[in-house]
């Protein structure tokens, strides 16, 4: 009895992942990643080394001293040039020639105003530039203050408001596990919505090419259910698995080395402290596996009460809602993660993949019964679903003709 | 005979979708080891009584057993199914595919695989293992179909208008495979509306038309039953003879003349009559009647489509 639907998991399993697309998706979703994080990064940094020759005129006598760290530290390097009538047709010469980047221009209207003129030889991203303006408004700043005699610069330079939380309930995410949660409930809507609408089309297939009588009369339509559920699941497992380890193999090689060839470009190692660990990791698969059951064995029953396509595209859109409105949430939940709604929300099965995730990642102290019950309550959900889409299924798979309405589908569910 | 001398047994089975009855009151019954065709038009109630048959349909009134009992799904593995709406996992190669349909019959996978290939060299299509299925040709696909019901050496196998789509050189390969089983001891039922095939390879028939059962029994003693009705004569002289109470009434059928007989009436009479006429008879010759004569007979000339074909209000299946 349990060969026949491990024979059926087995063709899912075999047909799906042997196929070009499994392929193209598992391979190309980790180099897409890749692809849009890391290599900008790289790139972004890289295109402006050429014009990083720079030359300062300082025309006040006060200000390059201040200006220079500021530069440098944006990763220029420069140089002062004294100023003098014909300073910049040379310096202007210089730069068409190539033998420098540009120069600033700082004068008695910069100590007052914080003006100052830039001749570039390309023009610098929207993000060094305020980075310059506020290292050019900052210097002025701090040369205006100390000739009142005003410490600035241990001012300007030590800001920063540390955050102690009164109460732990209320915290909503900082930023980096903001992140975690809602790039993680997201992506746990796609690949939940993506293999269960794969479940649904297996479906349609089966019964539009009319394979499924045969099938049928050697096995009980549960049975079939059941093993292209597992079927498909499993490559969905096996997809996340790939990503899973290519991701940590990026982690834990990649990008260190990507640290140690660019010194230059900060930020790479706060990427590292973003990541989630092993027991979110665990957490989101648990997630994903409840949630694919839930909505497979929907979208399954979706599948076999409709006998074309465009039909399915209809009939999913009740089902997609249950995955829509936990999205719809999702920011609320994030950022108020204790709230009564949040938490009857997340403690609701359908919703909880999506939003009991959201509230975990967070970085709130949801309590441990909460996460328990929601899975509880999501077993008991994928049983009663079960129980009730196989019945619509029972009865679908050997229908022909119209969409069944809801009465009708009610009596599918009693008689089956 | 109790219900395990036959393979099938049918009793007093209704079916219903909505107001539309499908089959209604039926009583059938297939014994072992024999060859039995299910007749009738389309949309007569075959596709739903073989449905029953196979509990993909449940009756509303009536009983059906296989093999003696519920038709439940450990009966159902040691039958081989080919319905009427075939299909195949299009994207699947073929090999693959039959091995999977024989694994989920309870074949271990390298014997199905090997039976597999083994059928595929039979029916001559051994190069097409390694293709997929909606590369074969539609005769082709209805052959590796049939392959898929009988990998897992059924008792009895269910076929459902197993002829249709098939050309004639491959109606005879099915054909000759069929009465390769009956004599290995399988028992066979087929559904058909093509009376010519019933009548080449059946032992018994059952007719239905409008969901209802027309006739049923052993092919040779239903034929022998409707033989004393016509007679088709020549003679040379007189024709006064021809014509007495006996006779309903004359048709015209291959140059010769047939004569029909009122229900209960003696061909010898009429014999007789010609005899001491002045006629001299050159034929006088009990005509066995086809299976399609029997089943308008009984259905009635409004069950006979415009081709000849019986067919039924209710067409496409059903």
């Amino acid at each position: 009895m349990w060969n026949n639907v491990l024979a059926v998991v087995r063709r899912e399993y075999l047909q799906r992942v042997r196929s070009k697309w499994f392929l193209i998706a598992t391979i190309g979703g980790p180099v897409f990643m890749i692809g849009v994080t890391v290599v900008p990064i790289y790139f972004a940094e890289r295109g402006q080394q050429e014009a990083r020759n720079i030359a300062i005129v300082d025309g006040t006598d006060v200000l390059y001293e201040r200006v220079a760290p500021g530069f440098e530290a944006a990763g220029y390097t420069v140089h002062s040039v004294p100023w003098s009538a014909d300073v910049m047709s040379g310096l202007r010469q210089q730069a068409t020639d190539g033998d420098l980047g540009g120069f600033l221009m700082l004068d008695e209207l910069t100590l007052q105003t914080g003006e100052a003129t830039l001749y570039a030889t390309d023009r610098p991203s929207a993000i060094r530039r305020i980075s310059l303006e506020s290292t050019v408004t900052r210097s002025a700043l701090e040369y205006q203050l100390e000739q009142q005699g005003i410490d600035a610069a241990s001012l300007l330079s030590g800001g920063d408001l540390r955050i102690e939380m009164l109460q732990e309930d209320g915290a909503g995410a900082g930023e980096p596990q903001f992140m975690v949660a809602y790039i993680g409930a997201f992506f746990l809507y796609m690949v939940i919505l993506l293999y269960s609408v794969a479940v649904m089309r297996a479906t349609l297939e089966e019964k539009t090419s009319r394979v499924v009588e045969v099938i049928i009369s050697s096995m009980k339509p549960w049975h079939l259910l059941l093993g292209k559920i597992v079927g498909v699941g499993a490559v969905g497992l096996t997809q996340m698995g790939v990503w899973l380890l290519s991701g940590a193999l990026i982690t834990s090689a990649g990008i260190p080395m990507l640290i140690a060839s660019r010194p230059d470009v900060s930020g790479l190692d706060e990427i590292q402290g973003l990541l989630p660990g092993f027991g979110m990791l665990t957490l989101f698969m648990g997630f994903f596996i409840l949630g694919f059951f839930m909505f497979s064995s929907l979208y399954a029953a979706v599948g076999a009460m409709c006998s074309t396509d465009e039909e399915a595209q209809q009939a999913q859109v009740p089902v997609m809602m249950f995955l829509i409105i936990p999205i719809m949430f999702v920011m609320n939940v994030i950022q108020n993660p204790m709230t009564p709604l949040s938490t009857g929300l997340s403690l609701f099965p359908l919703f909880s993949p999506v939003l009991m995730w959201s509230r975990v990642a967070s970085g709130a102290s949801v309590p441990a019964w909460q996460v328990a019950l929601s899975f509880v309550l999501m077993i008991g959900a994928v049983f009663a679903i079960a129980w009730v889409a196989g019945r619509i299924y029972k009865v679908g798979i050997l229908m022909a003709g119209k969409r069944p309405t809801v009465p009708e589908l009610w009596r599918w569910v009693r008689e089956a | 005979m109790d219900d395990n001398g036959y393979a099938i047994r049918l009793r007093g089975v209704t079916k219903r979708f909505g107001k539309h009855t499908a089959v209604s009151g039926f009583d059938f019954e297939v014994p072992r080891g024999t060859i039995c065709g299910l007749l009738g038009p389309n949309g007569s109630g075959k596709t739903t009584s073989i449905r029953m048959i196979m509990g993909i349909l449940h009756p509303d009134e009536g009983s059906v057993s296989l093999f003696g009992a519920d038709p439940d799904i450990t009966r159902r593995e040691k039958v081989g199914y080919l319905p009427e709406e075939r299909g195949l996992y299009k994207k699947m190669k073929v090999l693959e595919m039959l091995t999977f349909l024989a694994e989920i019959r309870g074949v271990k996978r390298s014997q199905g695989r090997k039976k597999a290939s083994d059928w595929l060299d039979r029916l001559g299509l051994s190069a097409w293992a390694d293709k997929r299925a909606d590369d074969l040709s539609k005769g082709m696909q209805q052959k590796v179909q049939f392959i898929g019901t009988v990998l897992h050496d059924p008792e009895l196998l269910i076929l459902d208008e197993p002829f249709s789509g098939l050309d004639p050189i491959n109606q005879d390969v099915l054909e000759s495979i069929v009465r390769d089983f009956h004599a290995r001891g399988t028992t066979i039922l087929f559904s058909t509306h093509l009376m010519h095939q019933a009548e080449q390879l059946c032992h018994r028939v059952c007719m239905i038309s409008n969901a209802k059962k027309v006739l049923d029994g052993e092919l040779k003693s239903l034929k022998a039953a409707e033989r004393k009705g016509v007679v088709a004569v020549e003679w040379e002289g007189p024709d006064d003879w021809i014509l007495g109470p006996e006779v309903d009434r004359t048709e015209e059928i291959d140059g010769g003349l047939h004569l029909f007989l009122r229900d209960g009436a003696d061909h010898q009479t009429i014999l007789r009559r010609g005899v001491e006429s002045e006629a001299r008879i050159l034929r006088f010759d009990l005509v066995e009647p086809t299976l399609h004569e029997i089943f308008v007979r009984h259905a009635g000339a409004d069950a006979v489509g415009d081709n000849g074909m019986p067919s039924g209000p209710h067409p496409g299946g059903a």
